[in-house]
């Protein structure tokens, strides 16, 4: 085994002195700020209401959705499988019969309490039919009261216009 | 008491309590841009008065409307009521105190008589500072203390054990001021700068006594309890230390008083090491002959510094959508801007052309050299801020090992070598 010897910092008289080393820290956040105040255009910052993040994954969990059937009707069978596993108890589900064969239940109305949920996207692990996803890419949802937080079926199943709609 | 000294003395006094207490906003927007700037971030830049965002500048007013209208709230474990109250008020009015003795420009003279440009006309200079910077750890340690909580009682023992470490090597620093400059009058001491050392140089304190310069900065550091030095405040182990159970104005003034008791420190630093209201090179005799000479340096620098700032405002200050009412903010401070500067220059071109009394050739004088005071006073109040972001908070022993075996024999000897000094070649 070979002896690797470490040098040691910290005992020359410039390292005790500290001042050198203060004076080089100084140089350094003075460069930078120096560089930034006379041209603020290259500075990390994101300006985030008016420039929105790219860099986000597309694994990375957002508001829910219920996805579809073709013809537009919901995959969701009212199994409760999500209600089930969320920890968070957000889901509230009401269901109903459903008599076109598809199914033998569908959903009534599926409400996500978006405030209660932690987003840990166990629901979507949970659903057997593959009818609940996490994948929109809404990351801020807002509201101005808690009520409307409680998203129901009807958004859940259409983000695209609502989205659209608040944006304009 | 007649009417001049009337006017030079309140005028004195609002420059104090502007400097102590009008540059907090002023240097808590510093503070958090240059934070922001040297870590390649912004700092807050969106806050806006009708699309006014001034930089930044309005966010320090908002949080100051915040803590105003926020609740007075005593939590419910204080016992000693009083002393809660009146900590904060301790701290905020002796930092607002110390500046009572620093000069702003050289004795002014108006028809034959002398006017002291300090706000309190004493000459006791730097025994004032002593007293009354000692005195406003005492609203630190007081707030620490009747808290009744471990974090503000732990901040309170800190803060007592680092300014009785740091005020001794300051006092020492100062000591071997006082024999090189044989007075405790500021404006002594400043007046002592305005000469030449060694032929060439201005004989500033940081050129006569490098060493006091060094020890007193750093204590001045300790002293304002600021990084390095803030193991009172503390935020990674004590919460925030001594006024962790205040909140609103209370803690406003707390807030206050630490960045008054920054600006005061500044100008005694200015005062002391940077020649104080001197222009470099020329004390107040020259600076009364060339009057002239400097009104006219100033009609060419106002402009050409006017559309300098202008141009980098124009460059730095945007905003992306157009229709956003703080993208109009650039063209009308454009608007401003100009015309400040040009009324600025003809009224220089005016008092130039139209010649000034021996009393003008006074106030101009002054006028110059309280500008100079104030330029030096910010840039070192940029020091402090710029140090907050490069250094790294000591720990509590390296801080005694450093206040006790290295400031304190150093200043010591900084003594020992000045007396030799001023014993053998006089003064």
């Amino acid at each position: 085994m070979g002896v690797k010897i470490i040098e040691r910092h910290g005992n020359s008289l410039k390292d005790k002195l500290y001042l050198p080393a203060i004076a080089g820290g100084m140089k350094t956040t003075f460069k930078r700020f120096i560089k930034n105040l006379a041209n603020n255009s290259n500075l990390e910052t994101r300006q985030y209401p008016e420039v929105q993040p790219n860099d986000i994954t597309d694994r990375y969990r957002g508001v829910h959705r219920l996805t579809k059937w073709d013809d537009g009707s919901e995959k969701c069978v009212a199994c409760f499988m999500c209600a089930t596993a969320c920890p968070a108890q957000c889901n509230f589900i009401e269901a109903e019969e459903r008599l076109d064969n598809v199914a033998e239940k569908r959903p009534k109305q599926f409400k996500i309490d978006l405030l209660e949920c932690v987003f840990c996207g166990y629901c979507v692990e949970a659903c057997p039919c593959d009818a609940i996803r996490m994948d929109t890419g809404i990351f801020s949802f807002v509201a101005s009261s808690r009520e409307e937080f409680v998203v129901d079926k009807q958004r859940l199943m259409s983000h695209e216009e609502y989205v659209q709609k608040e944006q304009e | 008491m007649d009417f001049v000294s009337v006017i030079v003395i309140i005028v004195n006094i609002l420059l104090a309590v502007k400097l102590a207490v009008g540059t907090t906003p002023i240097l808590v927007w510093w503070e958090r841009r240059v934070a922001g700037f040297i870590q390649d971030r912004t700092g807050p830049n969106r806050c806006h008065i009708g699309g006014f965002r001034l930089g930044g500048f309005i966010q320090s007013i908002a949080d100051m409307m915040k803590l105003m209208f926020k609740e007075d709230f005593t939590p419910s474990h204080i016992r000693y009521k009083f002393l809660f109250t009146i900590a904060p008020a301790v701290v905020f009015f002796c930092s607002l105190l110390t500046f009572a003795v620093v000069p702003f420009a050289d004795n002014l003279i108006i028809d034959g008589q002398s006017h002291m440009m300090q706000a309190v006309p004493i000459h006791l200079g730097i025994l004032w500072f002593f007293a009354y910077a000692g005195l406003s750890t005492y609203g630190i340690i007081l707030g620490g203390y009747s808290s009744n909580s471990k974090f503000g009682l732990l901040s309170a023992i800190r803060t007592t054990a680092q300014v009785i470490s740091y005020e001794a090597s300051m006092a020492l620093a100062v000591v071997s001021i006082i024999i090189s400059y044989g007075s405790i009058h500021l404006n002594d001491m400043v007046a002592a700068q305005g000469e030449l050392a060694f032929g060439f140089l201005p004989s500033w304190g940081v050129v006569i006594q490098p060493l006091a310069a060094l020890i007193f900065i750093i204590c001045a550091f300790a002293e304002s309890n600021r990084t390095p030095f803030d193991i009172s405040e503390g935020e990674s182990e004590i919460v925030a230390g001594y006024h962790t159970e205040y909140s609103a104005m209370r803690f406003g003034l707390f807030q206050v008083g630490e960045f008054a008791a920054m600006a005061s420190l500044c100008a005694f630093i200015v005062t002391m090491f940077f020649g104080g209201y001197h222009i470099p090179w020329m004390d107040t005799a020259t600076l009364k002959a060339n009057i002239d000479n400097v009104l006219m340096v100033l009609i060419l620098l106002v402009p050409a510094m006017t559309l300098l700032f202008i141009g980098w405002m124009q460059k730095n200050n945007r905003w992306k959508n157009p229709n956003d009412p703080r993208a109009r903010e650039t063209r009308v401070l454009t608007k401003v801007f100009l015309g400040l500067g040009s009324i600025t220059t003809i009224a220089l071109i005016y008092v130039l052309l139209s010649g000034l009394s021996e009393n003008g050739i006074s106030i101009a004088t002054a006028a110059v050299q309280v500008s100079t005071f104030l330029v030096k006073f910010f840039m070192m109040c940029f020091v402090f801020i710029w140090v907050r972001w490069t250094l790294l908070r000591f720990r509590y022993d390296q801080l005694q090992m450093l206040g006790w075996k290295v400031l304190l024999p150093l200043a010591l000897l900084n003594i020992v070598i000045t007396a030799i000094v001023i014993v053998f070649l006089g003064n």
